[in-house]
């Protein structure tokens, strides 16, 4: 398929279901009878649309959305740097030390299969409803994605780079930030989009579980208003965030591996 | 191990095994033998002489422990048995020995420039920034990769790949070059640009290679010395020296009854090791091939 032709698609697939989520609740037959076509519940493209306006600009007396934003901008930036680069230094530890890799691999695994989204809770307690809660969760997921891919990377030094750097004479430090350093940086930097998005994910979800000032405050706040615009509005500001991020970390991936041929 | 006239029309024996390394010898396995820790051996009793400033060729059915003997001389393995010793002029801040895999081990986030000079990133000081600029320019003009300097290895082809890890291999200067079926995975007309490009390479440097292969032409093409090893465990089946005019160029010399007349022997000799490895016997007949 043409790439116009697949964006026409894209555009024609939108217009549709913002043109029957617009009209299909009008038809009060419809509504009355089917929950999620009733406006109350899911708005409406329009009203959507205005309320979004509103938190875009505070007109008529509403709050303004921008500091719930950079708030949850914020928290994930931070929490996902704080993750990476946590993961790549402990991946790189592990992927170049058997002993370390035996012993704490173990917990590694074991901790990464507790569902974090548990351990808010716990982060409340130990941090208060703040902006080091959002972080802290942010962190607990992206550490164990950037840690996995990164000890992916230092293993998979292929074998022969390193008999070639033994025969040439390089000192074991000389290994560890003249190669293995490097993929493990590599990989890393792959798994950032990946990074972002998840970090996101457990920042709004921290909000929303402890109230901390965010967007997941502002969803919360809608929810327990039974205000369907506000929270839709809401919604979609998250959702072109998160696509905006990705996009950026995207690009930002392109330009630094710019020399990989197979990412 | 067979005795006979110092030409390649026939096999020479290597150097006794008792004799030390004098001035022509960079290096001497004496009854090498290398078994993996499941007890499986490799090779054994293997001894050869590497004389300084010739080219060795070594080939043989699969399996035989080739690649095991350059493990062995680059220090990466140590034998389990036997000597192996080594006679290097250069001090302590040059390097002995370089050796080429056959596979892929140029560093992608590194220009071909800064691949090709890997070994100064290992030991900066060994070499001026302006000294190891030049003899970049000069090694990758010596291959015509002059205008590739800048580029990434993933923008590269196979065989400019290959040439590139060669150039890195060849960059320190070593002693003792250690060619481990570099070119094997390069189509066959670039095989042989980059054979007359190697032949050159290492007649301006003047180093000892040992290279492995598969391939007799290649063996025939850049060597003084083709070392046929047994069916593993691998020992020194034959030694030839090829007498052949180095100065022509290698498409000509190919086409030479001399050299075919090498090719035909040196294939005699292998496929005989290659029957006694497949099928226990030398000699086979069509009734044999599945």
């Amino acid at each position: 398929m043409s790439k116009r032709l697949v964006i026409a698609w894209r555009l024609a697939i939108l217009v549709a279901v913002v043109l029957l989520w617009e009209f299909l609740p009008q038809i009060d037959w419809l509504s009355a009878r089917v929950t999620f076509l009733d406006p109350f519940f899911i708005s409406s493209p329009s009203g959507i649309a205005e309320r979004m306006w509103q938190l875009a600009s505070g007109a008529d007396g509403s709050v303004m959305i921008w500091p719930y934003v950079l708030r949850t901008l914020g928290a994930t930036l931070v929490g996902t740097a704080i993750g990476v680069l946590l993961g790549m230094l402990m991946g790189l530890l592990l992927s170049s030390s058997k002993p370390f890799a035996d012993v704490l691999g173990f917990y590694i695994n074991a901790l990464n299969s507790v569902p974090r989204i548990a351990l808010i809770p716990v982060i409340i307690l130990l941090a208060g409803v703040n902006f080091t809660t959002s972080v802290v969760s942010g962190v607990l997921v992206v550490f164990f994605l950037a840690f996995f891919n990164a000890y992916e990377g230092g293993t998979r030094v292929p074998a022969a780079v390193l008999h070639n750097a033994t025969i040439m004479g390089a000192s074991r430090r000389k290994i560890l930030t003249e190669i293995r350093f490097r993929y493990v940086m590599l990989w890393t930097f792959a798994a950032i989009p990946n990074a972002i998005a998840f970090g996101l994910l457990m920042v709004v979800a921290s909000e929303l579980l402890s109230g901390a000032p965010g967007i997941g405050q502002l969803m919360l706040l809608a929810t327990s208003n039974l205000d369907a615009s506000l929270t839709f509005a809401v919604v979609v500001f998250l959702s072109v965030i998160g696509t905006g991020m990705l996009a950026i970390a995207e690009r930002a991936k392109g330009r630094i591996l710019h020399w990989a041929d197979d990412l | 191990m067979e005795r006979s006239s110092p030409r390649c029309e026939g096999a020479v024996a290597v150097a006794p095994a008792d004799a030390r390394p004098g001035s022509d010898a960079v290096v001497e396995l004496t009854d090498v033998t290398y078994a993996y820790s499941n007890g499986f051996e490799a090779i054994k009793d293997l001894s050869l002489t590497i004389a300084r400033g010739t080219v060795t060729s070594i080939v043989g059915p699969s399996g035989c422990g080739k690649t095991t003997v350059l493990k062995l001389i680059s220090g990466l393995d140590r034998p389990s048995a036997g000597r192996i010793e080594t006679d290097f002029v250069a001090g302590d801040t040059a390097q002995p020995v370089s050796m080429v895999f056959q596979q892929d081990t140029l560093l992608p986030w590194l220009r071909v420039k800064d691949n090709v000079a890997l070994y100064y990133r290992f030991h900066p000081k060994r070499l001026p920034k302006a000294e190891l600029k030049e003899r970049v320019t000069e090694l990758l003009a010596m291959v015509g990769l002059e205008k590739f300097a800048e580029a990434y290895p993933a923008q590269l082809s196979g065989g400019m790949r290959r040439r590139v890890a060669f150039l890195a291999g060849v960059a320190p200067q070593p002693e003792l070059l250690l060619l481990d079926e570099p070119f094997s995975a390069v189509d066959e007309p670039t095989r042989i640009q980059i054979h007359q490009q190697v032949k050159e390479t290492i007649a301006r440097l003047g180093m000892t290679v040992v290279l492995v292969t598969h391939d007799l032409a290649e063996a025939i093409s850049l060597s003084d010395n083709v070392v046929i090893l047994t069916a593993g465990p691998g020992r020194v089946a034959h030694v030839h020296p090829i007498e052949l005019d180095r100065t022509r160029p290698l498409l000509q010399l190919r086409e030479t009854p001399e050299y075919l007349q090498c090719y035909g022997q040196l294939w005699s000799r292998l496929s005989h090791q290659i029957n006694l490895a497949t099928f226990g016997r030398a000699e086979v007949g069509t009734a044999d091939l599945p």
